[in-house]
């Protein structure tokens, strides 16, 4: 089967074209149709496979080898559906499966959405959305993942560029501490159990490649179980982009030295948890264990290495989608689910007690319907999250000086990677206005007419900490380019009273927190004709 | 030596292993821990951790063993990391040269975070390999004597040394506990009254000595 020395093979990418392991759309549905025997394609990779697998019959006889007797009878070691060998995230036998028509009719509408991606994502993302917190079908989730992180598009308006990529020596600093790592993850899924094979040598390549893209960021082990997990669904340039995707705007600095962006979701993860949870907050708080010591590896890695490989898919599917939200949500609801209760902070009145309960989620918390229900359910939203982190950025600043990450650079997931995608038009259409007026500008004259909040879940006792938020915060409107000052803190507020308020009755997708800050001089007419208004938000959208 | 039982102990020592990545920090854990190793074990990410209890002398100790990802980037998160620590194995690879030299900046992040008293171990792991050592063990030794660090050769692979290496280390952080010379507070694992988060003794069960 060829020495596995690593080496970039276009060959060994086109095999996993046609076999990517376990959840690709060509293998299922040649599987589906064949009614004698596998098709030639998965022979022919089953043969490399076996390649695979027979390297690892040359590991000691530790009992990390896997198949060790292999070489007289063949591998034994069957995998689940997802292709773990054993470990932790195994699936035993299968859950009820949905009947195969059912399936076949997913399939077809995700298909559907693919042939039409554009109007879908523009014109009906609540239903992409409510089909993503479904569960994407597994034959589609490949090319799912790429729509909706639009990293199709980035491959396709970069060709060759991975393969430059490839070519390129790299830093030999970070290519040791790469090989060091390309063993230890997931060693149970046959993709990645044997060293040298083909699993390990396209994650080498991909996150390789990465420090050579970016050498600023260089690579952060984080990234390589995130990496896996895409070439668990398809081959090394389509993840690669994924990869890019991630790491630039799902989670932006992340992966970056100093760490300060994870620390700094820490903090906003804790304080939401105030919120959603406070028995678990003050319990943490009590026993004075810091975000940092739970939370780095849920969030880093995605819950890779968390959940049931099930549950894992399945919030990936809604990651990608609506961005970190998701996880926030997905944190929030282990912690309720293991923290929430009397009963259950019972057993756990020590530091390491409890810590040693988040490292080992029981397994009546992590239930897939039941996680993913609490998930959809709960009511934490991107304005949410947006909000407490410029309140974190603040505390950040105050208690340790610099903060060099910027927060804004995140994208809350598909609409949001869409919007910033310049060839794309969407219709800017609010689920909530709210207008107020500030008083003028002695000096000037000039009178300043309030942002506008579009979010969907106003709720009013947070309207006055937004504006307080605003007036901090400086703008540049991204239609006419004009920068919008900040109002001067001494102004005071006075809401209009009532304030103005329009409930548009379209159900309308979640956008980023979106304001508009308009000021005009006036000869002291405060009134405002909200078509004014409307016509103006149309005209610009700021990004906070 | 006793496994352990979660039954009474009369001391919880926090002993946190530190060291380049891949040096076999999470080995060392699994093998004292567990009697386990595993070839292929996950990069650390974030923070392991488990605990062993044993005896010295007629005294139960709990160590609780921490274990974090050696990765140059992640220095910047462990600060929680060493809060409470009294004992350290400060870890390398006898292989590797270039994780040794990494000693020093480390003994500094060490005691820039941790307490002044901690007592710390120099690791040499990996001596099952010693047919490809790069780092003399005289040379280490002398090393770790000039700094005032405990010092040992290990193999996690081979089980060799690695119960002596934390054994020592908890016998010296006992021994620390123990001496009038260390004043009340400056160690937290002292069991002090009722009120000390680490005084652990009330919750055992009823024969604790």
């Amino acid at each position: 089967m060829g020495n596995p020395t690593l080496q970039a093979s276009g060959k060994i990418s086109s095999s996993w074209e046609s076999t990517p392991g376990k959840n690709s759309g060509a293998l299922s549905s040649t599987a589906a149709e064949s009614a004698a025997g596998p098709p030639e394609e998965v022979l022919a990779s089953a043969s490399l496979m076996s390649g695979t697998l027979e390297s690892l019959s040359g590991l000691g006889d530790d009992c990390s080898s896997l198949g060790s007797d292999s070489e007289i009878n063949g591998p034994v070691r069957r995998t689940d559906k997802y292709g773990f060998l054993g470990g932790a995230q195994y699936s035993e036998s299968s859950e009820a499966e949905i009947a195969v028509a059912v399936a076949r009719q997913r399939e077809m509408k995700w298909l559907d959405m693919f042939r039409n991606w554009d109007k879908w994502i523009s014109r009906r993302f609540q239903k992409v959305k409510m089909r993503c917190r479904k569960g994407i079908p597994c034959s589609l989730r490949s090319k799912a993942w790429q729509l909706l992180s639009n990293s199709q598009e980035l491959l396709d308006s970069n060709p060759g560029k991975f393969e430059e990529l490839e070519q390129e020596q790299g830093d030999p600093k970070w290519l040791d501490i790469i090989e060091k790592d390309l063993h230890r993850q997931f060693p149970f899924h046959e993709m990645f159990a044997a060293r040298g094979g083909h699993g390990q040598q396209d994650l080498y390549r991909i996150l390789k490649a990465y420090t050579v893209y970016r050498p600023d960021e260089g690579y952060c082990q984080a990234q390589a179980p995130v990496a896996a997990v895409l070439l668990m669904h398809m081959p090394a340039e389509q993840a690669f982009w994924c990869l890019v995707q991630i790491c630039e705007k799902y989670l932006p600095g992340y992966y970056s030295a100093g760490l300060e962006a994870i620390q700094l979701d820490g903090e906003i993860f804790f304080s939401l948890l105030r919120r959603v949870c406070p028995m678990a907050y003050r319990h943490l708080k009590k026993f004075k264990i810091d975000p940092i010591l739970y939370m780095t590896e849920w969030f880093m890695c995605i819950f890779s290495r968390t959940l049931p490989w099930s549950c894992v898919l399945h919030v990936w599917d809604m990651f990608f989608c609506e961005g970190v939200k998701i996880v926030f949500r997905v944190g929030l609801v282990l912690l309720k689910q293991m923290l929430g209760s009397v009963d259950k902070l019972r057993e756990l009145q020590g530091m390491y007690e409890t810590m040693e309960r988040l490292r080992n989620i029981p397994p009546e918390c992590i239930r897939e319907d039941v996680l993913v229900q609490e998930v959809v359910s709960l009511s934490v939203t991107e304005a949410l999250i947006e909000r407490e982190c410029s309140v974190q950025v603040r505390k950040w600043r105050v208690s340790r000086g610099v903060l060099t990450h910027q927060p804004s650079r995140r994208l809350h997931g598909t609409r949001a990677i869409f919007e910033i995608t310049g060839s794309r038009h969407l219709p800017r259409v609010s689920y909530h206005l709210v207008c107020t007026v500030l008083s003028p500008n002695a000096e000037t004259g000039s009178i300043y007419y309030l942002a506008f909040f579009f979010f969907c879940f106003l709720e009013d006792g947070y309207l006055m900490d937004e504006i307080s938020y605003i007036i901090s915060s400086q703008f540049c409107c991204t239609e006419c380019h004009g920068v919008h000052r900040p109002l001067a803190p001494s102004v005071p507020v006075q809401p209009h009273n009532p304030p103005l308020s329009i409930t548009q009755k379209l159900p309308q997708p979640e956008y980023l927190n979106k304001t508009v800050l308009w000021r005009e001089k006036h000869g002291g007419d405060n009134n405002l004709s909200l078509s004014v208004l409307e016509d103006l938000f149309i005209h610009c959208t700021v990004d906070c | 030596v006793n496994m352990g039982t979660d039954l009474a102990y009369n001391f919880v020592f926090k002993v946190v292993l530190i060291g380049e990545s891949g040096v076999g920090k999470s080995n060392l854990l699994s093998r004292f821990t567990k009697n386990e190793f595993n070839h292929d074990s996950r990069t650390t990410i974030g923070v392991e951790f488990s605990t062993r209890s044993i005896q010295v002398d007629s005294i139960t100790i709990k160590a609780q063993i921490w274990d974090t990802a050696g990765l140059e980037r992640y220095r910047a998160i462990t600060s929680a990391y060493y809060r409470g620590a009294v004992g350290a194995l400060l870890v390398y690879d006898i292989t590797k040269h270039l994780t040794y030299e990494n000693v020093e900046r480390w003994l500094k992040e060490l005691y820039h975070h941790a307490d002044p008293h901690i007592v710390v171990m120099l690791v040499g792991n990996k001596s099952d390999l010693a047919n490809v050592r790069t780092v003399p063990t005289e040379e280490a030794r002398d090393f770790a004597e000039a700094k005032g660090l405990l010092f040992m050769e290990t193999s996690a692979l081979e089980s060799t040394n690695v119960e002596s290496a934390f054994l020592e280390v908890l016998t010296a952080i006992h021994k620390k506990v123990a001496s009038k010379e260390v004043t009340r507070g400056s160690i937290s694992a002292v069991t002090l009254g009722p009120s000390s988060e680490f005084n652990e003794e009330k919750r055992s069960c009823c024969n604790s000595s």
